[in-house]
Protein backbone atom coordinates (compact mmCIF):
# COMPACT_ATOMS: atom_id res chain seq x y z
CA UNK A 1 0.00 0.00 0.00
CA UNK A 2 1.80 3.11 -1.10
CA UNK A 3 1.55 6.21 1.68
CA UNK A 4 -1.03 8.69 2.05
CA UNK A 5 0.92 11.53 0.31
CA UNK A 6 1.12 9.83 -3.21
CA UNK A 7 -2.51 10.50 -3.29
CA UNK A 8 -2.08 14.32 -2.65
CA UNK A 9 0.40 14.60 -5.28
CA UNK A 10 -1.70 13.02 -7.41
CA UNK A 11 -5.09 15.03 -6.32
CA UNK A 12 -2.74 18.10 -6.69
CA UNK A 13 -1.80 17.36 -9.79
CA UNK A 14 -5.50 17.31 -10.62
CA UNK A 15 -6.07 20.40 -9.21
CA UNK A 16 -3.44 22.30 -11.27
CA UNK A 17 -4.61 20.88 -14.63
CA UNK A 18 -7.99 21.69 -13.35
CA UNK A 19 -6.56 25.48 -12.79
CA UNK A 20 -5.07 25.41 -16.18
CA UNK A 21 -8.14 24.39 -17.77
CA UNK A 22 -9.81 27.80 -16.29
CA UNK A 23 -7.59 30.19 -16.40
CA UNK A 24 -6.72 29.56 -20.51
CA UNK A 25 -9.37 28.00 -21.86
CA UNK A 26 -11.98 29.75 -23.86
CA UNK A 27 -14.95 27.24 -24.49
CA UNK A 28 -17.51 27.16 -21.47
CA UNK A 29 -17.60 23.18 -21.90
CA UNK A 30 -14.25 23.17 -21.50
CA UNK A 31 -14.29 25.19 -18.18
CA UNK A 32 -16.75 22.71 -17.03
CA UNK A 33 -14.42 20.01 -17.89
CA UNK A 34 -12.05 21.78 -15.86
CA UNK A 35 -14.56 22.09 -12.40
CA UNK A 36 -14.97 18.04 -12.76
CA UNK A 37 -11.73 17.50 -12.62
CA UNK A 38 -11.32 20.33 -9.50
CA UNK A 39 -13.89 18.06 -7.84
CA UNK A 40 -12.78 15.00 -8.54
CA UNK A 41 -9.23 15.82 -6.52
CA UNK A 42 -11.30 16.89 -3.91
CA UNK A 43 -13.13 13.35 -3.64
CA UNK A 44 -9.60 11.19 -3.76
CA UNK A 45 -8.46 13.17 -1.19
CA UNK A 46 -11.58 12.59 1.29
CA UNK A 47 -11.49 8.95 0.03
CA UNK A 48 -8.00 8.93 0.74
CA UNK A 49 -7.95 10.49 4.24
CA UNK A 50 -10.98 8.50 5.44
CA UNK A 51 -9.10 5.36 4.35
CA UNK A 52 -5.56 6.53 6.17
CA UNK A 53 -6.87 7.59 9.51
CA UNK A 54 -7.05 5.05 12.03
CA UNK A 55 -9.40 3.88 12.90
CA UNK A 56 -10.77 4.76 9.29
CA UNK A 57 -14.23 6.93 9.42
CA UNK A 58 -16.99 7.10 7.07
CA UNK A 59 -17.25 10.35 7.24
CA UNK A 60 -15.42 10.78 4.05
CA UNK A 61 -17.55 8.10 2.08
CA UNK A 62 -20.27 10.08 2.69
CA UNK A 63 -19.39 13.52 1.93
CA UNK A 64 -17.72 12.41 -1.22
CA UNK A 65 -21.48 10.50 -1.76
CA UNK A 66 -22.74 13.38 -1.29
CA UNK A 67 -20.14 15.77 -3.30
CA UNK A 68 -20.88 13.44 -6.39
CA UNK A 69 -24.48 13.35 -6.39
CA UNK A 70 -23.79 17.88 -6.35
CA UNK A 71 -21.10 17.37 -9.01
CA UNK A 72 -23.64 16.04 -11.39
CA UNK A 73 -26.17 18.71 -10.21
CA UNK A 74 -23.95 21.43 -10.96
CA UNK A 75 -23.35 20.09 -14.37
CA UNK A 76 -26.74 19.96 -15.45
CA UNK A 77 -27.17 23.82 -14.71
CA UNK A 78 -23.83 24.54 -15.91
CA UNK A 79 -24.88 22.93 -19.30
CA UNK A 80 -28.48 24.49 -19.15
CA UNK A 81 -26.44 28.23 -18.70
CA UNK A 82 -24.29 27.82 -21.78
CA UNK A 83 -27.35 26.51 -23.93
CA UNK A 84 -28.91 29.80 -23.39
CA UNK A 85 -25.78 31.48 -23.50
CA UNK A 86 -25.26 29.95 -26.79
CA UNK A 87 -28.64 30.54 -27.53
CA UNK A 88 -28.37 34.26 -27.40
CA UNK A 89 -24.77 34.94 -28.10
CA UNK A 90 -24.59 32.93 -30.45
CA UNK A 91 -21.19 31.69 -29.27
CA UNK A 92 -19.77 30.05 -26.05
CA UNK A 93 -16.57 31.39 -26.43
CA UNK A 94 -16.46 33.17 -22.96
CA UNK A 95 -13.94 35.97 -24.31
CA UNK A 96 -16.87 37.25 -26.06
CA UNK A 97 -19.47 36.88 -23.59
CA UNK A 98 -18.55 40.16 -21.95
CA UNK A 99 -22.01 41.39 -22.25
CA UNK A 100 -22.35 42.31 -18.67
CA UNK A 101 -18.79 43.82 -18.09
CA UNK A 102 -18.93 47.24 -16.28
CA UNK B 1 1.81 -5.04 -6.80
CA UNK B 2 -0.93 -2.00 -5.55
CA UNK B 3 2.03 0.03 -6.21
CA UNK B 4 2.19 -0.68 -10.03
CA UNK B 5 -1.63 -0.37 -10.15
CA UNK B 6 -1.57 2.69 -8.41
CA UNK B 7 0.50 4.49 -11.11
CA UNK B 8 -0.81 3.06 -13.82
CA UNK B 9 -3.98 4.63 -12.81
CA UNK B 10 -2.69 7.99 -11.98
CA UNK B 11 -0.66 7.68 -15.08
CA UNK B 12 -4.36 6.96 -16.50
CA UNK B 13 -5.63 9.96 -14.84
CA UNK B 14 -3.53 12.68 -15.41
CA UNK B 15 -2.96 12.10 -19.09
CA UNK B 16 -6.30 11.70 -20.19
CA UNK B 17 -7.38 14.78 -17.86
CA UNK B 18 -4.90 16.45 -19.74
CA UNK B 19 -6.52 15.34 -23.36
CA UNK B 20 -9.64 16.17 -21.74
CA UNK B 21 -8.83 19.84 -22.14
CA UNK B 22 -6.21 19.79 -24.58
CA UNK B 23 -7.78 17.44 -27.97
CA UNK B 24 -8.87 19.72 -30.76
CA UNK B 25 -12.57 17.91 -31.00
CA UNK B 26 -14.92 18.70 -28.08
CA UNK B 27 -16.32 15.36 -28.36
CA UNK B 28 -12.96 13.45 -28.31
CA UNK B 29 -12.40 15.79 -25.11
CA UNK B 30 -14.96 14.83 -23.56
CA UNK B 31 -14.65 11.01 -24.03
CA UNK B 32 -11.02 12.22 -22.40
CA UNK B 33 -13.21 13.19 -19.21
CA UNK B 34 -15.09 9.94 -19.22
CA UNK B 35 -11.77 7.90 -18.85
CA UNK B 36 -10.29 9.99 -16.75
CA UNK B 37 -12.97 9.82 -14.13
CA UNK B 38 -13.55 6.18 -14.13
CA UNK B 39 -10.01 6.04 -13.60
CA UNK B 40 -10.71 7.70 -10.55
CA UNK B 41 -13.11 5.06 -9.82
CA UNK B 42 -10.50 2.95 -10.15
CA UNK B 43 -8.89 4.68 -7.15
CA UNK B 44 -11.51 4.80 -5.10
CA UNK B 45 -11.83 0.79 -5.68
CA UNK B 46 -8.32 0.70 -4.85
CA UNK B 47 -8.75 2.78 -1.49
CA UNK B 48 -11.20 0.02 -0.86
CA UNK B 49 -14.51 2.43 -1.27
CA UNK B 50 -16.31 -0.38 -4.19
CA UNK B 51 -19.69 1.20 -3.49
CA UNK B 52 -17.80 5.18 -3.84
CA UNK B 53 -16.23 3.94 -7.56
CA UNK B 54 -19.56 2.33 -8.96
CA UNK B 55 -21.55 5.37 -7.73
CA UNK B 56 -18.83 6.96 -9.37
CA UNK B 57 -18.63 5.44 -12.58
CA UNK B 58 -22.86 5.24 -12.61
CA UNK B 59 -23.09 9.11 -12.17
CA UNK B 60 -19.92 10.93 -13.72
CA UNK B 61 -19.70 8.15 -16.97
CA UNK B 62 -23.49 7.28 -17.14
CA UNK B 63 -25.11 10.81 -16.37
CA UNK B 64 -22.77 13.89 -16.78
CA UNK B 65 -20.50 12.84 -19.96
CA UNK B 66 -23.09 10.98 -21.69
CA UNK B 67 -25.38 14.64 -21.26
CA UNK B 68 -22.19 16.85 -22.04
CA UNK B 69 -22.15 14.47 -25.40
CA UNK B 70 -25.78 14.83 -26.00
CA UNK B 71 -25.83 18.41 -25.62
CA UNK B 72 -22.54 18.78 -27.95
CA UNK B 73 -23.79 16.89 -30.51
CA UNK B 74 -27.59 17.72 -30.43
CA UNK B 75 -27.33 21.30 -30.36
CA UNK B 76 -24.00 21.46 -32.58
CA UNK B 77 -25.42 22.96 -35.30
CA UNK B 78 -28.14 24.69 -33.93
CA UNK B 79 -29.22 27.34 -36.72
CA UNK B 80 -25.88 27.11 -38.59
CA UNK B 81 -23.69 27.98 -36.02
CA UNK B 82 -21.07 25.49 -34.61
CA UNK B 83 -21.02 24.86 -30.69
CA UNK B 84 -17.49 23.97 -30.21
CA UNK B 85 -15.41 26.16 -32.67
CA UNK B 86 -12.38 27.51 -30.45
CA UNK B 87 -9.45 29.78 -31.26
CA UNK B 88 -6.16 28.87 -29.52
CA UNK B 89 -5.76 30.09 -26.08
CA UNK B 90 -4.30 33.66 -25.56
CA UNK B 91 -3.23 33.04 -21.61
CA UNK B 92 -1.86 29.44 -22.28
CA UNK B 93 1.24 29.98 -20.34
CA UNK B 94 0.12 31.91 -17.97
CA UNK B 95 -2.63 29.04 -17.05
CA UNK B 96 0.62 26.57 -17.01
CA UNK B 97 2.28 28.66 -14.13
CA UNK B 98 -0.40 29.54 -12.35
CA UNK B 99 -1.60 25.54 -11.99
CA UNK B 100 1.81 24.55 -11.48
CA UNK B 101 2.65 26.87 -8.90
CA UNK B 102 -0.51 25.69 -6.91
CA UNK B 103 -0.35 21.83 -7.45
CA UNK B 104 3.38 22.20 -6.80
CA UNK B 105 2.64 24.89 -3.32
CA UNK B 106 -0.34 22.32 -2.41
CA UNK B 107 1.88 19.11 -2.61
CA UNK B 108 5.06 20.75 -1.19
CA UNK B 109 2.99 22.34 1.98
CA UNK B 110 1.59 18.84 2.59
CA UNK B 111 4.67 16.48 2.40
CA UNK B 112 6.86 19.66 4.30
CA UNK B 113 4.14 19.82 7.01
CA UNK B 114 3.80 15.68 7.18
CA UNK B 115 7.21 13.99 7.03
CA UNK B 116 5.96 10.75 8.16
CA UNK B 117 3.26 9.98 6.20
CA UNK B 118 0.54 7.65 7.60
CA UNK B 119 0.50 4.50 6.48
CA UNK B 120 -3.06 2.72 5.85
CA UNK B 121 -4.32 0.23 8.64
CA UNK B 122 -4.33 -2.94 6.77
CA UNK B 123 -7.42 -5.85 7.02
CA UNK B 124 -9.98 -2.99 6.60
CA UNK B 125 -13.35 -3.46 4.86
CA UNK B 126 -15.95 -1.12 4.66
CA UNK B 127 -19.01 -2.33 5.36
CA UNK B 128 -21.99 -1.60 3.25
CA UNK B 129 -24.53 -1.99 5.98
CA UNK B 130 -22.31 0.46 7.90
CA UNK B 131 -22.28 3.18 5.40
CA UNK B 132 -25.53 2.95 4.31
CA UNK B 133 -26.83 3.57 8.64
CA UNK B 134 -24.49 6.37 8.68
CA UNK B 135 -25.96 7.88 5.52
CA UNK B 136 -29.83 7.52 6.96
CA UNK B 137 -29.58 7.67 10.38
CA UNK B 138 -26.47 10.58 10.90
CA UNK B 139 -26.57 12.24 7.69
CA UNK B 140 -30.60 11.82 6.63
CA UNK B 141 -31.34 15.58 6.60
CA UNK B 142 -28.54 16.23 4.42
CA UNK B 143 -29.75 13.26 2.24
CA UNK B 144 -33.40 15.09 1.95
CA UNK B 145 -32.26 18.36 1.37
CA UNK B 146 -29.97 16.76 -1.55
CA UNK B 147 -32.65 15.44 -2.68
CA UNK B 148 -34.96 18.23 -2.58
CA UNK B 149 -32.14 20.74 -4.18
CA UNK B 150 -31.59 18.08 -7.20
CA UNK B 151 -35.06 18.31 -7.73
CA UNK B 152 -34.97 22.36 -8.02
CA UNK B 153 -31.69 22.09 -10.37
CA UNK B 154 -33.06 19.72 -12.87
CA UNK B 155 -36.48 22.09 -12.74
CA UNK B 156 -34.48 25.20 -13.42
CA UNK B 157 -32.73 23.58 -16.16
CA UNK B 158 -35.41 22.94 -17.54
CA UNK B 159 -37.02 26.23 -17.29
CA UNK B 160 -33.81 27.51 -18.16
CA UNK B 161 -33.43 25.45 -21.91
CA UNK B 162 -36.89 25.74 -22.91
CA UNK B 163 -38.03 27.60 -25.54
CA UNK B 164 -41.18 29.49 -25.49
CA UNK B 165 -42.99 29.26 -29.17
CA UNK B 166 -45.86 31.21 -27.61
CA UNK B 167 -43.94 33.92 -27.51
CA UNK B 168 -42.83 34.50 -30.66
CA UNK B 169 -44.05 37.85 -32.04
CA UNK B 170 -45.78 36.20 -34.98
CA UNK B 171 -49.01 38.39 -34.97
CA UNK B 172 -47.79 41.72 -33.78
CA UNK B 173 -46.70 44.14 -35.87
CA UNK B 174 -42.45 43.48 -36.23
Amino acid sequence: MEPLSSYIILSSAMLGIGIYGLVSKRNAIRLLFSIELIVNAANINFVAFARYSNPPILSGWNIVFYSIAAAAMEATVGLALILVAFRLNGTIDIRKLNRLRG
Amino acid sequence: MPDMIFLALSAVVVASAVFALEAKELIYGTIGLGVSLVGVAGLFMLLGAEYLAMFQVAVYVGAVVVLILFTIMLVRRESGRIVDEEEPASFGSVGIYVAALVALAVAGAVILLAPVSPVAPEFYQVQLQDLGRSLAASYGVALVILGLVIGAAVVGGLTLVKIDREEKPSGTTE
